[in-house]
């Protein structure tokens, strides 16, 4: 068993991946921690490079991979991808939800019965205050998409992302996805970080290292200790979270993630509830 | 070239930034910081405290820096050698300033200075008389780490010369002071 299988099942490390598809994306979300947005540098780790590391993650034991962005549907080769992943190890996607055409939903139906969640974010269950920050005809286009990919037998986890949220707005966001056929385990809310896009926007939550669960994290430009430490703020990358340029092959970054967790002085990361 | 600050130090750097400001070759290195993690112990054990005597191993340094036309090293290394006891125009004849044989009589100091002439200055194999008399002054672990510190130099002087990297305001204001600059 090599040393990260030991850690992943001590629970010293997170048994999850996460691959950072691309950066481009088409929207221009109001608190993105990349400053994603349709022309800016797409930073793409490609489908052969993703196979790969889902290839290293499973053999060095890790348990699943994520696969966000930018919004990683903008690519062509990604559903195929991701099946080809979930062949290897349980899969969630993030995704904004929009670009679910009606033939990107006919190939979505690849996803049936395989261990990918696919991860929409919903802001609020009001239209109008998730399009402020999400854009126009945002929610719209999500609960549709939403509703056809279940109709699909396509697993769905809704994130919702928001600097507040009282009980009242919780209920009719969990009303609606119960409606739409998503569980309540399938509904996680997580504040704004106070990174990238939602800095200039002054949204968001400071974090450092002892609020965030060290999920090693691929990027084309280099290994991250979450995949909130590869942000982009006025158009330059941040590295404060970088754990090291060397990506391949993966134990490299593995090891070093884990030489710096258990150098880490212990704390509780739960009081923010970031994942 | 950025050279990243504590706020940007990645998760590697961050301890070389616990004292303050490491540097210039530390704040570029720092981009890749799992070359910094492996190079920073090196260069620290090379340029660092060991068995040669500091003023032995500011000699070869200077010179080394001077043969490589290294500003960077040149200045930051002036400053170092006269920590290390040299004299103001010691500094300046190893740095080609003036004359190097009025100001190097000891006879050991003079072999170790052509051994690093014939290491910086040239490349192919050093003349076997220079090492011989080199090898008359010096131990063979001495011979060792003095051309290992050479070529540590010679790496160096490569990357802060093809970088640009600035010489610190506090460096330059010290080297003024001492007429150096």
């Amino acid at each position: 068993m090599s040393e990260i299988a030991e850690a992943v099942g001590d629970g010293v490390l997170p048994g999850r991946v996460w691959l950072y598809a691309n950066y481009h994306c088409n929207l221009t979300c109001t608190y993105c921690l990349t400053e994603s947005a349709p022309k800016v540098a797409k930073r793409e780790l490609g489908a052969q490079r993703m196979l790969e590391v889902a290839a290293q993650a499973r053999a060095l034991g890790f348990t699943s991979l994520g696969v966000t962005g930018g919004e990683p549907f903008l690519l062509s080769y990604l559903t195929e991808t991701i099946i080809e992943m979930a062949e290897m190890l349980p899969i969630v996607v993030l995704t904004n939800g929009t670009l679910f055409t009606r033939a990107r939903l006919e190939e979505a139906r690849g996803l049936t019965g395989a261990p990918v969640a696919i991860q929409i974010s919903l802001d609020s269950a009001d239209p109008v205050a998730n399009d402020t920050m999400r854009g126009p005809e945002n929610f719209r286009r999500v609960v549709a998409a939403i509703d056809a990919l279940v109709a699909r037998g396509v697993r769905v986890r809704i994130a919702t992302t928001a600097e507040h949220i009282d009980e009242h707005e919780l209920e009719r966001l969990c009303q609606l996805h119960r409606g739409l056929g998503v569980a309540d385990e399938d509904h996680i809310v997580r504040p704004i970080l106070r990174r990238g896009r939602a800095i200039d926007s002054g949204l968001g939550v400071d974090t450092d290292l002892i609020d965030l669960p060290p999920e090693l994290t691929i990027t084309a430009d280099g290994a991250y200790w979450s995949p909130f430490g590869p942000t982009v703020h006025g158009g330059r990358l941040d590295t404060d979270l970088l754990v090291s340029r060397t990506t391949s092959p993966l134990d490299k970054p593995a090891n070093i993630l884990l030489r710096l967790v258990q150098g880490r002085a212990r704390g509780d990361d739960a009081k923010l509830d970031i994942r | 070239m950025e050279l990243l600050d504590a706020r940007r130090a990645p998760l590697l750097a961050r301890p070389f930034f616990e004292g303050g400001d490491p540097g210039a070759i530390a704040s570029a290195m720092a981009h890749v910081p799992e070359v910094l993690d492996a190079t920073m112990p090196f260069l620290v054990q090379m340029f660092g405290p060991s068995a040669l005597p500091a003023r032995t191993k500011e000699l070869v340094i200077l010179r080394t820096s001077a043969l490589l036309d290294c500003r960077y090293c040149i200045q930051s290394h002036s400053i170092a050698a006269r920590d290390a006891g040299l004299a103001r125009e010691e500094v300046l004849a190893l740095r080609g300033d003036g004359p190097l044989g009025d100001q190097f009589t000891d006879r050991a100091e003079r072999a170790l200075l052509d051994w690093v002439d014939g290491v910086a200055g040239s490349t192919g194999p050093v003349p076997p008389e220079i090492g011989e008399a080199l090898m008359s002054h010096f131990a063979e672990p001495d011979v060792i780490e003095l051309t290992l510190l050479a070529g540590t130099t010679m790496m160096l002087n490569r990357f802060c010369t093809a970088l640009g990297l600035p010489t610190s305001q506090a460096a330059l204001a010290r080297l003024a002071e001492d007429g150096l600059l």
